[in-house]
């Protein structure tokens, strides 16, 4: 039981960046853009964070949202190469992973923010609520921004499904001509879907430097952003599944350091193996449906090229 | 074009779509856009502390002046060649294979298998090698491969999952049985003389540049001449009309990842018996990274992808200096080819559309 407790206590802090990663990338991608650069803004949220923590101090929730634009900013150039200049979403993607990779580490060596620990966000003082047996560790000893993370899940799905913008945003991404011909700027839709979209990844950036290891380090993200798309595939494109990928995620991360607890011994590279592992599993099971395949926006990928209709 | 465009008479811009451009036209574009890169990596690095004249020191004057840099270069651009063709060959089929790093892992693991065993007669030990290599690399790309062909599952994503895995097996042997015996150092132990590439004479060049070169003239006739050539050049421009043509798409993918997957397996061989002369941890960091972007730079061209790999090995031999005399990391080297690509693939909208301001 003890046990039990210990393990779900833990995932909402495991599944929060996961969350946030996979709501970046659906709004990002609802309006037509592939986002493959993921890993890219992950990383520039997770340094921009810890700069902020190191370089002007402890303020944990600007770092946070420092992160986030940092994210975005990083994002403008993506959204500028993919929905203005038109260069291969793919090529472009895989560009941000490979610059932001050179960018940060070249950064956080020059400015001296490598292998610094520092305090980091904390769990929020619930007072009396953590007391609560069971529920209290699992609910209500979490940070900020696991609470936080569930208000943007609201509000994104009020956007998305309920009003005229998120409308307009998923129209985008099915059918740009359309929009187009009722006189959207399809330009302008996706670039903000970018730049919001990034806004997400980068915050889920800043959640492991700032909330999880509490240091940066190259390459701090590990992977994790592969991860967000491969979830976002399970996800469908659809928020409420976002969330449950997330958190079905987050309870296997959470379970990973705890397996020896429970006597099963594996070599310790393996066990750095499993998120891998699981996720390419994940994939192959959300592909034996036939509805995820084609549950993409259906103009994902494809630039928008007015000037070449005719 | 409609005249009636209100985006772009917002922006007081207008685009045009051009005429096809000439041969010529498109080179002097390319050429244009990556010194246009360069100039920008070398406004962030003067930025960092290093003085122009020293950039201009360190990666021109003393790479052309200096035989032991040329050769330095030279080797240097082997691996890079080879996995710029593997990924080419991948993307020839619109297959993204982003697991050459994993396919390189694996290949070393398969050849260094070999090596530490001696399995077969010394004489053959390197072909034995290299084959290990090939299969190795082919190895780690036929899940992948068969996930892609079975059940569409995304190869960007799958290859590059399958890279970490790759990397933590990797540890696990160079933390584990594989540790070197004589240093207790993380690295494998070092590979005897029959199992390291023969130097050709000049300078420290050896024969990973003439496997590189032997294997661009294969890939060079497998895309330009070989009936497989015209079957790949289909499946690149549609593979719907592949399909109505009667060709098996999911068998040419097949054979496609087969060979891309053999390509990063030697690439990795390359590196660990032609510069390392053992298998470290580290050996192949960037390289998968670098092919994608080679190959994108030279259009896929095996040719073309034997340039840009000089270009890029220049880079790295340049990089190395910066990081010794100017404690430049060497992240910047890969900051610099992502500027580079970046430039270039922002080139082709001036190659595809003309600018038209209006008052």
């Amino acid at each position: 039981m003890d046990f039990l407790i210990f393990w779900l206590s833990n995932v909402p802090g495991f599944a929060t960046p996961f969350a946030l990663g996979v709501l970046g990338m659906i709004i990002c991608e609802r309006s037509g853009v592939l986002n493959l650069g993921a890993e890219g803004f992950v990383l520039v949220g997770a340094m921009s964070g810890a700069g902020v923590l190191i370089s002007v101090g402890d303020l944990p929730l600007f770092a946070l949202v420092i992160a986030g634009l940092s994210g975005s900013l990083f994002g403008l150039l993506f959204g500028f190469l993919v929905t203005i200049l038109r260069v291969n979403q793919v090529i472009a993607g895989l560009i941000m992973v490979f610059l932001a990779q050179g960018l940060t580490s070249l950064l956080s060596r020059n400015m001296d923010w490598v292998n610094k620990p520092f305090e980091g966000l904390s769990k929020l003082n619930t007072g009396i609520f953590s007391e609560i047996p069971i529920i209290g560790p699992i609910i209500f000893q979490q940070d900020l921004l696991v609470y936080c993370t569930l208000l943007f899940y609201l509000v994104a799905f009020y956007f998305i499904y309920r009003t005229s913008i998120g409308l307009r945003l998923r129209a985008v991404g099915e059918n740009p001509e359309a929009v187009d011909a009722a006189g959207g700027d399809v330009i302008l839709l996706r670039l903000l879907a970018v730049i919001i979209g990034t806004f997400f990844l980068g915050l889920a950036g800043g959640y492991f430097t700032v909330v999880v290891s509490k240091i940066w380090v190259d390459g701090i993200s590990g992977g994790r952003g592969w991860i967000i798309i491969a979830l976002v595939i399970f996800a469908r494109w659809q928020l409420s599944r976002a969330l449950l990928g997330a958190v079905i995620f987050g309870c296997i991360e959470a379970l990973i350091p705890r397996l020896a607890a429970i006597g099963f011994q594996l070599p310790q590279y393996f066990v750095l193996m499993m998120p891998y592992a699981i996720t390419l599993l994940v994939m192959v099971w959300s592909n034996l449906n036939p509805k995820n395949i084609t549950a993409a926006p259906s103009s994902l990928g494809r630039p928008f090229l007015r000037e070449e209709r005719n | 074009m409609s005249s009636t465009s209100n985006i772009n008479k917002r922006k007081g811009v207008k685009l045009e779509v051009r005429d096809p451009m000439s041969f010529t036209n498109k080179f002097i574009v390319l050429i244009l856009s990556i010194f246009t890169g360069l100039f920008i990596s070398f406004v962030i690095l003067i930025l960092s502390g290093v003085s122009g004249s020293a950039l201009w020191k360190e990666f021109v004057v003393y790479i052309i002046t200096s035989e032991k840099n040329l050769s330095s270069v030279l080797i240097q651009a082997s691996p890079f060649v080879v996995a710029g063709l593997a990924a080419a060959v991948a993307f020839r089929a619109r297959f993204w294979n982003i697991g050459i790093e994993g396919q390189m892992i694996f290949g070393t693991i398969a050849a260094t298998y070999i090596a530490i065993n001696d399995v077969g007669p010394e004489p053959t030990r390197l072909l034995l090698m290299f084959i290990a290599a090939g299969f190795g690399g082919v190895f780690w790309i036929l899940l992948p491969a068969f996930l892609k062909i079975k059940l569409d599952v995304n190869e960007i994503i799958s290859t590059l999952l399958m890279n970490y895995i790759a990397f933590n097996f990797l540890l696990h042997l160079l933390y584990g049985s594989w540790r070197d015996p004589s240093t207790g150092f993380p690295n494998s132990e070092q590979y005897d003389v029959s199992e390291i590439l023969p130097l050709l004479g000049w300078q420290s060049l050896n024969f990973s540049s003439v496997i590189a070169v032997f294997l661009v003239i294969i890939i060079f006739w497998l895309f330009m001449s070989s009936r497989f050539g015209f079957v790949l050049n289909v499946l690149h421009a549609s593979s719907n009309m592949a399909r109505y043509m009667g060709i098996r798409v999911s068998l040419v993918i097949l054979i496609v990842t087969i060979v891309s997957g053999f390509l990063s397996g030697i690439c990795g061989f390359l590196v660990s018996s032609g510069i390392e002369s053992r298998m470290t941890q580290s050996f192949f960091i960037g390289f998968g990274f670098s092919g994608i972007l080679i190959s994108f730079l030279a259009r896929d061209n095996p040719i073309g992808i034997l340039v840009v790999s000089l270009l890029f090995a220049t880079l790295v031999i340049g990089g190395q200096s910066l990081q010794v005399f100017y404690q430049i990391p060497f992240a910047m080297v890969q900051l610099m080819q992502a500027i580079i690509v970046m430039c270039v693939a922002a080139s082709e909208f001036f190659i595809r559309y003309r600018l038209i301001f209006s008052l």
